[in-house]
């Protein structure tokens, strides 16, 4: 708590069913991205590398992974002394009946008293199933500087695609006068990224009121913001540029894998002053046989490549036996291709193997095919 | 349960990786791209259920220092188990005193004070995996006073000029232990690897000082090889001596080879690394990678044969790696061919674009430098 006073609350109990399978045992922050990341590295990362100490993770949906994994603070740095990762999933109290997390705003209600325990000045709300990078200490700066109640980071989207956010209409001088979830005619194209600064004392007390409100939503899009801006409190929108992926769907999942792909992009994840950290695996480098041929990929560790990979993304430990191709596809950690199969615009989930000579996905699909299960080889 | 004290020994003075070792203790030295050598014995000891390490620094203990840290990434419990770097304070002044029995004379408090009947001795410049739980049992059940571990090789005439050499009689006693001259093809390369009582080991250390101050652990055990019974255990699957630069180059050139790298590698015994948290590595259209071992954080645009990366490795458009060790961070620019080389860490082709040595006598970059 020591270096800026702001403790951050992480939102981890999404299941992302639009993930399908991916989804079925782990959360969606947990879901893999990047040839080695699970999505909550992102911003427990940007935490650290923000000087952020304390962090507490709100899981609810299919926690015992995601539990166990962030429980692990020292993986990002979390762990020195008044430094830590806190795992919150709803708990039964003395005062309280055990329930589940109502909504956003629900997550932080029920872990006042965990909240309270470290009196922050400052409290930042971060979604967990996110992809980007943040320094929010300068977002901090920003909301002190502009002497705000609130502060939502926001990100200009194209305006034919602002219906699909919350969009904020700020006056000139950046404050937020008006908020309208997923609007018809939006007003502008400023879209809420769901990353949000509060002064602790008076969100506590907003707080405190909406849990006894039997008609709120109990979230912070729906019900606090709007409370706010009817009390005409001082909201400021917070311009992040950069990069910044919400990723519902397998499509979308497989997008913002191929952006790594580009040269420069965006997201840079070798920038070293911003390092992305996550579980340590023990394998070798990456094993490209003699007769292999890579071209625009992002491989991992552990990887053994003894076929053809293009425009895609290996996570560790996947393998491309002799003569089979992987083309505009993602390998989860482990995935097998064995000999002679041909993968197109497909995401293997991790683990599962395709067989000799099995043909998965199409060139000219639509989508994106989810391989979650082995596929047989044709002999 | 473990019952054996783990020390990890470093490299004598007759051994010298020329280049590479100006800068780091050997088993600090870059392999195969994300480990450091000295992951190897520790990670045998780690797997072995050994939990107390001594790890000997001779000189330049930075790099290991830094790598080692608390050990945590070696799996050692942290309460119950440890990892100590040592080292003789007094050899850095003379070189002449700068022994292993000097270093563990000056450390013996430390090794008594651990409650462990055995030791295990292990080098820090070699890189195999040994199950030591099981060596350690061979070694009680066949009541030897010492047990040292070989490995038979047929190339001893054109390798391993820095190692010892054990000559054993029909019952894997050891009779004598000499240096390789390289006048026969077919020997036992001792690997530097001891076990015993722990109780002889500091008798041993003891009587090598008295015996003159120049002594190694080496020099006293061979010395004893009429008096105690000395066994030899050999050996099997990948063994490489980094005790001398092309030893170094062909140990890292030969593990490009799966199989080989499989002999090595067990998935059962792990071989644990400090992460660096690099990112996965980046192809480009341009590049084309063949027979090669890459590690994370690489940007390849050029094209890779035969070679081995290390972490963090930009290699442009239009140059040419080939037969070559990088380590981490080395750059290779555009248009540059380097071919048989050991790059050290974060040197930069740049201007000289023709870097070739001959393949039997592969050429070092200096770390830091620019060409």
């Amino acid at each position: 708590m020591k270096q800026n006073n702001m403790l951050a609350m992480i939102l981890a109990g999404g299941r992302g069913s639009r993930l399908h399978e991916l989804t079925n045992k782990v959360a969606k922050p947990a879901v893999f991205y990047g040839g080695k990341y699970r999505i909550i590295d992102f911003p427990l990362s940007n935490c650290a590398n923000s000087g952020i100490d304390v962090v507490g993770v709100l899981t609810q949906y299919e926690s015992i992974l995601l539990n166990s994994y962030v429980a692990a603070g020292r993986r990002w740095g979390l762990d020195a002394k008044e430094s830590g990762v806190y795992v919150l999933p709803p708990r039964e109290k003395a005062d309280a009946n055990l329930d589940v997390y109502r909504g956003t705003a629900d997550a932080i209600s029920q872990n006042i008293d965990f909240i309270d325990t470290f009196s922050p000045e400052y409290l930042l709300i971060l979604s967990g199933d996110h992809i980007y990078k943040m320094n929010y200490a300068k977002m901090l700066a920003y909301h002190k500087e502009c002497n705000a109640d609130a502060t939502i980071a926001v990100i200009e989207v194209p305006m034919r695609e602002a219906s699909r956010f919350g969009i904020m209409n700020a006056d000139e001088t950046g404050r937020i006068m008006e908020f309208e979830e997923k609007p018809e005619k939006p007003k502008s194209n400023l879209a809420s990224m769901g990353i949000y600064i509060f002064n602790w004392k008076a969100l506590r007390k907003l707080l405190m009121d909406d849990i006894k409100n039997p008609d709120s939503h109990h979230d912070f899009g729906k019900d606090i913001i709007p409370t706010m801006l009817n009390e005409d409190k001082r909201l400021f929108a917070y311009k992040f540029k950069g990069y910044w992926k919400d990723v519902g769907t397998i499509d979308s999942l497989w997008e913002a894998n191929m952006d790594l792909l580009d040269k420069n992009n965006e997201l840079d994840l070798n920038d070293l002053t911003w390092k992305i950290y996550t579980e340590d695996a023990a394998t070798l480098p990456h094993y490209v046989g003699p007769d292999a041929k890579i071209s625009r990929a992002f491989i991992n560790q552990g990887c053994v490549i003894e076929g053809e990979v293009k425009n895609s993304v290996l996570f560790t430990g996947a393998t491309v036996a002799a003569n089979a191709k992987v083309i505009d596809s993602v390998l989860m950690p482990g995935a097998e291709v064995e000999e002679g199969a041909v993968v197109t615009r497909a995401l293997v989930a991790d683990g599962v193997k395709i067989g000799k000579n099995a043909v998965v996905g199409s060139a000219d699909s639509e989508h994106i095919e989810l391989v979650s299960k082995r596929v047989k080889g044709v002999e | 349960m473990s019952k054996a004290l783990g020390i990890i020994n470093f490299a004598g003075k007759h051994i010298w990786v020329d280049g590479l070792q100006s800068y780091r203790p050997l088993g600090a030295l870059s392999f195969l791209g994300r480990y450091r050598i000295i992951d190897f014995p520790i990670s045998n000891m780690s797997n072995s259920g050994i939990d107390q390490i001594q790890v000997y620094v001779r000189r330049k203990p930075r790099s290991m220092v830094e790598h080692l840290g608390t050990g945590r990434h070696y799996n050692i419990n942290s309460k119950r188990g440890k990892l100590q770097v040592l080292f003789s304070e007094n050899g850095v002044e003379n070189d002449v005193y700068n022994t292993d029995i000097a270093a563990y004379l000056e450390n013996m408090k430390c090794i008594e004070e651990i409650n462990c009947p055995y030791v295990v001795i292990a080098p820090s410049y070699m890189v195999y995996c040994e199950n030591y739980s099981s060596l350690l049992k061979t070694h009680i059940e066949s009541e030897a006073d010492i047990t040292l571990l070989y490995h038979t090789v047929d190339n001893a005439k054109e390798a391993y000029f820095n190692c010892n050499i054990l000559e054993l009689n029909r019952q894997k006693g050891v009779l004598s232990i000499e240096q390789n001259h390289g006048n026969a093809k077919n020997r036992n390369i001792f690997m530097d690897t001891y076990v015993m009582k722990k109780d002889l080991f500091i008798e041993l250390v003891r009587k090598a000082k008295k015996m003159s101050s120049m002594f190694t652990l080496t020099d006293i055990v061979k010395a004893e090889c009429g008096e105690l019974d000395i066994r030899g255990v050999s050996h099997r699957g990948f063994f490489a001596s980094v005790t001398d630069f092309k030893a170094y180059y062909d140990a890292n050139i030969s593990l490009i080879d799966l199989k080989t790298a499989k002999s090595l590698f067990d998935p059962e015994w792990p071989i644990y690394t400090r992460t660096n948290d690099s990112c996965p590595t980046q192809y480009f259209e341009t590049g084309s990678v063949k027979s090669s071992v890459v590690s994370n954080g690489c940007l390849v645009e050029g094209t890779v044969e035969n070679s081995v990366i290390g972490r963090g490795c930009v290699i442009k458009k239009d140059a040419v790696v080939k037969n070559s060790v990088l380590l981490p961070g080395a750059m290779v620019g555009a248009g540059v061919h380097v071919e048989n080389y050991v790059v050290d860490k974060d040197a930069k082709l740049i201007r000289g674009k023709e870097i070739v040595a001959a393949p039997e006598n592969p050429g070092y970059i200096k770390r830091d430098d620019v060409l």
